[in-house]
């Protein structure tokens, strides 16, 4: 195997992973822009997902039927914590937000691992099949989670520009005095956010676990990646979250070569910290204040 | 039983200096700090190494002290740029990175494996005779550090801390400077939970990456608000609630022996997560606070 078409696997595996961390930044960015808080329990959304999607695996549902189960696992965790703790916390300092956020993280994990243990579980790969392409191996499940990941995300994007209820969450994200001034009603905007951001993550987490292995700690571990995605594409902006994810994805595979694999998360540590130092408002996020 | 009751007295003296440093930090002067642990860390990796190599014990401690206090200049650096929300997520990554290179830096920390070894102060007096001087000793350490807090608290430059924590704005149009008082706040509390760190390493004997995940930082995030955030008297009364919580859950399960240790310790999170959360809900300044406070 030459040197590039070594390189050009390591990217194409980290274009895959990149897709997943956007759309997990893509859900930390939509709760952040509306509801004004980082939600620390997005990677445990996640998790939940994958297990909702294992479970479906295990009885016998095919890749359509997991993210079906995925989804609706991750919109229910997503209102349930909206309607149980975060709605109480509206209008109180975002540190209550942010704790109350990794309270129900912790809880959502341990509940998991009390029923699933720990033990790592794993999606059946059967024969991987891949196409060749000048030494680039194209593995189809690859493909799959790739055309997944994609598909979220255009809808997320079409419901956020092409709906009125999208709209109107533009429009709390914007500026939600005006947005209550004029008659939004923020119930429904708020039942419509945590119910999108719970299917965005919960898409994520059977996909993080199909890559990998579905266990209590898998989503724990994305959180910093995803929030250095945000950051890195602009907080607020979500089309900005995917394309920040898609980049450190690939910055993490290609960096593997020299830093090793377990020093991939502090390689989103860095990306974090430098990003927020130099251009806090993201590469494509409007101007806002994070200082 | 009276044994096991010094253990916990020893364990919750090495929680309360941790609750005191985030109360400095949070309570005192507002900096939402998640990367605790990695201040701990150091102080508890950087004692072991040197006492390890052969130094002795008292010289191990100013090296995890020093160290952790010379972390925490950059993480200042930090701070003084950031929003709240950000410097949390920045610190929580930094104690993560402190994980991750001593995970994988196993020339210096044996990895995942661990330190074994640790020296232990005061063998020479006998098995119960060391763990009553130890006793004695963090209860030196929390006296000493009550009666440095209660003073740095009580001076212009504690006054300034909380100033700061409740309207930066004010504090500058009145002619002070936030930044340097933040960076001085966040290095005060790294040297204490640094001070944690190193007796923690000296009476378990033995460290471990394990022992350092994000969950402790929020354990003491809970036993500050669970005592009262911005009370002295608040963080030693909720690291003594932490410790009965995190031992009494044993007593559980002699009590119900079907129950598995993994199960008790998802129970365990559980009810820590359960407890973070009402608490922020309903009593954010904890059981005896009161909201006028600040």
């Amino acid at each position: 195997m030459n040197t590039w078409s070594f390189y050009a696997n390591l990217a194409l595996n980290g274009l895959v992973e990149g897709l997943l961390i956007g759309l997990a930044a893509l859900a930390l960015n939509l709760v952040f822009a509306v509801g004004r808080f980082p939600n620390a329990a997005t990677g445990d959304f996640m998790t939940v997902g994958a297990y909702a999607g294992f479970g479906a695996h295990y009885l016998g549902g095919n890749i359509v039927v997991q993210s079906g189960a995925a989804m609706l696992a991750g919109a229910a965790v997503g209102l349930l914590s909206y309607f149980a703790v975060f709605r109480k916390l509206a209008g109180r300092p975002m540190v209550a937000a942010l704790l109350a956020s990794i309270g129900l993280g912790f809880v959502y994990r341990s509940v998991v691992s009390l029923f699933a243990g720990h033990d790592p579980r794993f999606f059946p790969m059967g024969t991987v099949s891949a196409i060749n392409i000048g030494g680039v191996r194209i593995r189809d499940t690859d493909v799959w989670l790739a055309g997944i990941a994609l598909l979220c995300m255009a809808v997320a994007l079409a419901v956020l520009h092409l709906t009125p209820v999208g709209r109107q969450m533009r429009a709390v994200a914007d500026n939600a005095v005006l947005a209550q001034a004029s008659g939004i009603r923020s119930r429904r905007v708020m039942f419509a956010l945590w119910a999108m951001a719970g299917m965005i993550t919960g898409v994520a987490g059977l996909m993080l676990g199909i890559r990998t292995a579905v266990s209590p700690e898998l989503g724990w571990g994305m959180l910093l990646p995803a929030f250095a995605a945000a950051v890195v594409g602009g907080v607020g902006s979500p089309a900005g979250a995917i394309l920040g994810g898609v980049m450190l994805g690939i910055a993490q595979e290609l960096s593997t070569p020299w830093l090793g694999f377990s020093y991939k998360i502090a390689l989103s540590f860095v990306a974090l910290a430098v990003m927020l130092l130099v251009r806090p408002q993201g590469l494509f996020g409007q101007k806002e204040a994070v200082r | 039983m009276l044994g096991y009751l010094v253990a916990l007295l020893i364990l919750g003296g090495i929680y309360a200096l941790l609750t005191i440093s985030l109360d400095l930090q949070y309570g005192h002067t507002g900096l939402v700090n998640f990367g605790l642990v990695g201040f701990f860390a150091v102080g508890a990796y950087g004692s072991a190494l040197v006492a390890l190599a052969g130094y002795p014990i008292a010289v191990g401690f100013a090296v995890g002290i020093c160290s952790a206090a010379l972390l925490a200049l950059p993480i200042g650096g930090l701070a003084l740029r950031l929003r709240d929300d950000y410097f949390a997520i920045v610190t929580l990554g930094f104690s993560e990175v402190v994980r991750l290179v001593i995970v994988n830096e196993e020339w210096l920390t044996k990895g995942g494996l661990g330190l074994p070894g640790v020296p232990r102060p005061f063998a020479q007096l006998g098995v119960g005779g060391a763990e009553a001087a130890y006793l004695a000793l963090v209860v030196a350490c929390n006296v000493i550090v009550v009666l440095v807090i209660r003073r740095v608290v009580g001076s212009p430059f504690g006054r300034l801390l909380q100033a700061i924590r409740d309207n930066e704005t004010t504090v500058v149009s009145l002619g002070k400077s936030p930044p340097g008082a933040k960076v001085r706040a966040l290095v005060i509390g790294a040297a204490i939970a640094g001070l944690a760190g190193a007796l923690y390493a000296h009476y378990i004997t033995f460290v471990v990456p394990d022992q350092f995940l994000p969950i402790v930082t929020f354990y003491v995030w809970m036993a500050m608000i669970l005592g009262g955030v911005g009370r002295l008297s608040g963080s030693l009364a909720g690291a003594a609630v932490l410790v009965l919580l995190l031992e009494g859950t044993r007593f559980v399960r002699d009590l119900v022996p079907s129950v598995l240790a993994v199960e008790m310790a998802s129970i365990r999170l559980i009810l820590i997560g359960l407890l973070l959360i009402v608490f922020v809900i309903y009593r954010p300044y904890g059981v005896f606070g009161s909201p006028s406070r600040q």
